[in-house]
């Protein structure tokens, strides 16, 4: 009789540390990146040059795009523009 | 494949501002948000005054994106670093984690109600049609879609405060640096952290952050 | 994951932290941060407060996307003389946008802060701008009319005329004009009969021109911004020209990047002083003897360029003499409070480093000898042999966007358009340029002793006005007042400008921005003003000369905003309601100079094309003839082709007209000889005998005559490349073309133009034609005068400032004696020195008080204080004040205090200690107005009208001194108390 007894005690504590275990949640937070929730954007490339302006390049072509961008970086470098390169 | 950046030269730099208005003009910049500043050590201290222009630096692990509680923060496929308003809650987390202080809130009412935050958008606009009007009233200018670069960079009085693909303006500052044969310093561990001595290294013995 | 940080070991976040500390806690701190702890975000009400949460901008800058054609005009800033190019992008006539533009040779697309702020002036939303006329009536603006305006104005002009005759009016002009608006306003004011008209160049660089000019022939900026590139030691005294000309020191530093040495002298550590390779710092008003100083270096060293001098300059002798006698290094320390070692430091890394540039602005101007300071930068750089070369010279770094041209073409009461004097033969020229009854003209005039006579000056309006009439020169007190886009508060004497204001008949104000003057006009009167809203300089067209003599051509980007009309337009309206509208635009005998055309609303205005192309046909004496519009214009289409450094075209056909740009310096620097189709390239460094005079070469001016006591005055030896005559040469005259044998190369039509004329007076051109020719110079071939025997000093002489710190200095280098008239008023020298002494003000006022400028703002600031931009920058006025100085009065960072002066006014700003100024000096900023000693004047500006940030001015409290020469004012140095308020 008191063997059962202990063995039920021990079950029901066995069975609530295991009920404990898949019921417990982590005291610590943990980081897990997010996800962007917004709205999509689309790529500068993806649009045509203003009407005005020089700008050439062409709409949808990525490449194009980048070159248009680093040329347009060199006029922030003044040695360019005095040594006419 | 582009990756924007800015370089602030602070031999250059002379703190005239001409940055932070370029914003304000180009991006419709209300009174109090100051998406880009220039900040200035040792002022007054001779022999020892340094300024720079900052903004947003477009991380390209941004605390700001790490903390954002609803992920409005995003990145484009140029290293930019943006968000949607629309989402933003104006919780000022990004505010906290920002070591640049690059998160800007509109300040409104009599409490001090903090808005949605707004910040330097390396003159991309935001999640909205590129070059519409929304665009342009929530985020500002997206000159990268008209093939330009951010104006800040394009006006800067002496060519201090560069912009663009991280090459391209690596190597404007290297021929720089090249020819005065100084100016490297100001940037590097022992600089930030050390003695204040140009060019210290950092200590034999302690962590990297 | 790097959002987690590991600890530190050692003491690395300790010194952070300390660092970090001391700049909050003690001495420096940056003037940004200071203002933010301290200042009220005055903006806050504004537009923030209105937009939902997710927007920011209003939608009055839209995005193209809102439709419409889009048109790109080419502007230039209106903010300083650098003439950094814009490009203006306008939909709808609404500036929507600017962007920069790369390819001007002067800035290359860069830009301060107001410049990347100027389309705020396109601005309708909540703008501050005059948007009416007003007049005051029971203490308050009121709007009315313009014809009411106009009326009222011109009755009384008349009335005032007809009683006291035409001196008693007084223009303040503008140095903001473009140059056909000055040049317009110059002809109106002979036109009304008296030469009391003066502008900005008064407070500003008079004394330069009056000391260069007598030095070496023209009193301009000698070389370039550009030019700098060339040189090897840029030498900045007096100059701050990282916070006033920012876009020159892209010049600066690119030079250094190269390898220029650059020296900075000032009593401030300024923003400029922390780019320099040297520093020093000296007592504000001791000039002449740190210049002297550093030349008794070079002659002790025998570093002096002795051929250079035997050939260009006259009585360097002289001037050696008098230098090693009276500025030994113990002298010049005791009285400039720099050391010999530093002196001779200086010194050799000038003779070290040839050519060289000294640099100035208002350092060394603002003194009552700013004449001899220049005169003295002079003969230090004669001495070196680093003027008139590529590379060196007088690098004179002037302030307004047209100052140049305002002063060259404009309204100065000393000089006709061109600098021709006030003599018969002047106006007699300019009557015919004119198309204008010279007898006419004369009758217009109070007397014949009055037309030639030079007027009053801005610095010293306020005296005309209270003056008894008896002590002017003049039969008249002024009575009436035109601020036409002038301020009052860059003006010394505040309060005593408040008496003349409660005296005066009359006061207009014609500005974009009612200005300080309707505020305090109001805080003392309650009738007796007018405000008439002029249009900026993006409403209308038109050129403006920068500060390196390159004329840029603007176009007009907008239509004048609200009920704003340009200043030509009210030039001409008011110029018909006074009686002499024809003759504005020489309208006579079926012949009519200037057409008129439809400006806003149908209304009539004259044509600025050509009005320059009257300017064309007149300014012989500067070379403004060859500078039509058709070629500035071309200009300013192709900036791409100039180079650089040279700023000359390298090639390069304009497409619009097919002019060819070959050779052309951009801008066509004057002087640009002859007419346009003598096609000359322009001068982009003056007196420069490297380069043939068709080239942009030149020499010295010959204006004093052939010799002087025996010594030839002419140049030896020396000739720009090519010329024919191999040394030096007098004027070009009639006489002299005959003599050479040259008459013949004229035109039958020339020659009986140019029969009895010389180089200034022959309208054909023909002289001038012939003499380029024959690669000569039309001003002739002399020496430069290091001994200017017209001058009070003939030889520069340092002499202490009116209120000096050191009573001991003032014994022995005393100020002026009294002068009877400077510019028709009384002015003292000797009695106001020897009152401050006998005063002890040295002792109750301790530090001396110097002024100057921030990037933020500009000149009175009224405009720039409105841009909200720029206002957020800066949004209180302060004194710079050094942490021992404000440990001595009690003074805490950011703490009020009251700034006393000698004048017994006194104004309150905020402290900011800073190690940035000695323990003697300190500093306040000249831009602020719209307070009143403490008081806020909100009130007295008509509604809307004000500016966003409002501040004491510091010139409230500014003293009595002017230059003896040009009756510059001293504002750069007097004494001052610092009290906590």
């Amino acid at each position: 009789m008191r063997r059962l007894r202990v063995a039920a005690a021990l079950l029901a504590g066995a069975a609530l540390l295991g009920l404990a275990a898949c019921g417990e949640t982590e005291q610590v937070v943990v980081y897990k990146q997010g996800k962007y929730q917004g709205k999509a954007d689309s790529n500068p490339w993806d649009n045509a040059p203003l009407a005005y302006g020089h700008a050439t390049w062409k709409k949808g072509d990525k490449a194009s795009w980048e070159n248009e961008i680093n040329t347009r970086n060199l006029s922030q470098n003044e040695y360019r523009r005095i040594y006419n390169q | 494949m582009a990756r924007m950046k800015f370089l602030c030269d602070a031999e250059r730099c002379i703190e005239c501002n001409g940055c932070v208005t370029a914003c304000k003009n180009e991006n419709d910049v209300p009174w109090g948000v100051n998406r880009r500043r220039v900040v200035t050590v040792n002022d007054g201290v001779v022999g020892a005054e340094k300024s720079m222009s900052v903004a947003c630096m477009h991380c390209s692990d941004a605390p700001c994106m790490a903390v954002c509680p609803v992920d409005c923060f995003y990145r484009t496929e140029d290293g930019v670093v943006l968000h949607d308003k629309d989402l933003c809650i104006g919780c000022g987390y990004c505010f906290y984690a920002c070591p640049f202080g690059a998160p800007q809130f509109p300040q409104a009412g009599a409490f001090g109600m903090r808005g949605k935050m707004d910040k330097c958008t390396f003159c991309s606009g935001g999640p909205e049609p590129d070059r519409s009007e929304a665009e342009f009233k929530k985020y500002g200018r997206n000159r990268l879609a008209e093939g330009k670069l951010p104006l800040c960079a394009e006006m800067c009085s002496t060519k201090a405060l560069l912009g663009g693909d991280g090459d391209v303006i690596a190597d404007i500052y290297r021929e720089r640096v090249t020819r005065r044969g100084k100016g490297a310093e100001v940037w590097g561990w022992g600089t930030a952290y050390g003695p204040g001595k140009p060019g210290a290294q950092p200590p034999a013995a302690g962590g990297k952050s | 994951m790097l959002l987690t940080r590991k600890a530190q070991t050692g003491g690395a976040p300790q010194a952070r932290l300390a660092r970090g500390l001391s700049g909050v806690l003690a001495k420096t701190m940056d003037r940004r941060a200071f203002l933010q702890r301290s200042g009220v975000t005055l903006g806050v009400g504004a537009a923030a407060a209105q937009l939902p949460f997710n927007m920011i901008g209003d939608a009055q800058a839209a995005s193209e996307a809102a439709g419409g054609k889009v048109e790109v005009k080419r502007t230039i800033c209106s903010h300083c003389s650098v003439g950094c190019a814009i490009d203006a992008v306008v939909q709808n006539g609404v500036w929507i946008r600017q962007e920069p533009v790369f390819d001007s040779p002067l800035n290359l697309g860069s830009h301060c802060a107001k410049g990347a702020a100027v389309r705020e002036h396109g601005m309708v939303h909540d703008s501050h701008r005059l948007k009416t006329p007003m007049k005051l009536e029971g203490g308050k603006w009121k709007r009315v009319s313009w014809d009411q305006a106009y009326k009222e104005i011109g009755d009384k002009l008349l009335a005032i005329k007809t009683e006291s005759g035409p001196d008693a009016l007084f223009v303040l002009g503008s140095s903001k004009h473009n140059n056909e608006q000055s040049y317009l306003l110059r002809k109106w004011i002979s036109l009304w009969g008296s030469n009391n008209v003066d502008h900005q160049a008064r407070i500003c660089h008079s004394t330069t021109v009056a000391g260069i000019a007598n030095t070496w022939g023209y009193g301009a900026m000698t070389n370039s911004y550009n030019d700098e590139q060339n040189s090897k030691c840029l030498f900045f005294l007096g100059s701050n020209a990282a916070e006033a000309h920012p876009v020159s020191m892209l010049h600066t530093l690119h030079a250094k990047e190269n390898g220029a040495k650059v020296i900075v002298a000032d009593p401030r550590y300024t923003r400029t002083a922390a780019k320099a390779d040297k520093y020093v710092r000296f007592r504000s008003g001791t000039d002449v003897a740190f210049l002297f100083g550093l030349v008794y270096h070079v002659f002790k060293n025998g570093w002096e360029d002795k051929e250079y001098i035997r050939q260009r300059v006259y009585g360097m002798d002289k001037v050696k003499a008098e230098v090693m006698a009276k500025y030994p290094p113990d002298v010049v320390a005791d009285v400039t409070g720099v050391s010999e070692k530093d002196m001779h430091e200086v010194a050799k890394m000038l003779a070290d480093n040839r050519p060289a540039f000294i640099i100035w602005a208002m350092g060394q101007t603002q003194h009552t000898n700013g004449n001899a300071v220049t005169r003295a930068s002079a003969v230090l750089m004669l001495a070196l042999g680093s003027a008139g070369v590529t590379g060196g010279g007088a690098n004179i770094y002037r302030g307004h966007d047209n100052v140049q041209g305002a002063t060259d073409v404009g309204p100065n009461a000393q000089s006709l358009p061109g600098y021709y004097g006030l003599a018969p033969g002047s106006f007699k020229h300019w009557a015919r340029v004119w198309n204008v009854d010279l007898d006419w003209l004369k009758k217009q005039y109070a007397s014949d002793k009055m037309m030639g006579k030079s007027g009053i000056t801005v610095s010293r309006w306020h005296d005309a006005v209270l003056e008894k009439k008896e002590n002017l020169d003049q039969d008249t007190s002024l009575r009436a007042v035109i601020f036409w886009g002038h301020a009052p508060n860059s003006q010394s004497r505040g309060p005593d400008q408040l008496k003349a204001m409660e005296k005066l008949d009359l006061m207009v104000v014609i500005d974009p921005y009612p200005s300080a003057s309707a505020a305090m006009f109001a805080k003392v009167r309650k009738e007796g003003a007018y405000l008439l809203p002029a249009a900026t300089q993006f409403e209308c067209a038109g050129s403006i000369t920068a500060s390196n003599r390159s004329l840029q051509w603007r176009e007009q980007v907008i239509e004048p905003l609200f009920e704003s009309r340009n200043d030509h337009m009210i030039m001409y309206q008011l110029a018909e309601k006074l009686g002499f509208g024809d003759q504005l635009v020489g309208k006579r005998n079926g012949k009519q100079n200037i057409k008129l055309v439809k400006g806003r609303d149908g209304m009539m205005e004259p044509d600025v094309e050509d009005v320059l192309r009257e300017i064309n046909a007149g300014t012989w004496t500067i070379g403004y003839t060859g500078q039509s519009p058709e070629r500035l214009q071309a200009h300013m289409r192709n900036l791409h082709v100039f180079d650089v450094k040279t700023l000359r075209a390298r090639g390069g056909k304009d497409a619009k007209t097919g002019y060819d740009l070959t050779g052309d310096y951009f801008g066509l620097p004057w002087p640009c000889w002859g007419n346009d189709k003598v096609k000359h390239p322009g001068t982009p460094n003056l007196y420069d005998t490297s380069k043939a005079v068709m080239d942009g070469g030149g020499t010295f001016r010959a204006r004093y005559g052939v010799e002087k006591d025996g010594v030839n005055l002419l140049a030896e030896d020396s000739a720009s490349v090519g010329s024919e005559i191999k040394t030096g040469y007098p004027e070009f005259s009639d006489k002299m073309l005959k003599k050479l044998g040259w008459w013949d190369d004229l035109t039958p039509e020339e020659k009986a133009e140019a029969e009895g004329k010389n180089w200034k007076t022959d309208l054909s051109g023909g002289i001038q034609r012939v003499a380029l020719k024959h690669a000569c110079v039309p001003f002739g071939n002399a020496k430069a005068r290091a001994v200017v025997w017209n001058f009070p000093d003939a030889v520069p002489l340092h002499r202490e400032p009116l209120y000096s710190p050191r009573p001991d200095l003032v014994a022995k280098w005393p100020t002026n004696d009294d002068k009877k008239y400077v510019y028709r008023v009384p002015t003292l020298f000797k009695t106001v020195q020897d009152k401050s002494v006998a005063d002890k003000d040295s002792t109750k006022f301790p530090y001396i008080l110097t002024s100057g400028r921030l990037v933020e703002y500009e000149g009175g600031g009224e405009e720039t204080r409105s841009n909200p931009w720029l206002a957020e920058l800066q949004q209180e006025c302060f004194i710079e004040i050094s942490p021992k100085a404000a440990a001595d009065r009690g003074v805490r960072n950011g703490q009020f205090v009251w700034v006393s002066t000698p004048s017994g006014a006194k104004i309150k700003v905020k402290a900011m200690v800073t190690e940035r100024v000695g323990n003697d000096t300190v500093f306040i900023p000249f831009h602020f107005s719209g307070w009143w000693q403490g008081e806020d004047m909100l009130a007295y500006y008509p509604e809307g009208a004000h500016p966003i940030v409002r501040g004491d001015a510091v010139n409230t409290a500014t003293t009595y001194g002017y230059d003896v020469v040009t009756a510059m004012q001293e504002t750069k140095t007097t004494l001052c108390q610092v009290t906590p308020a």
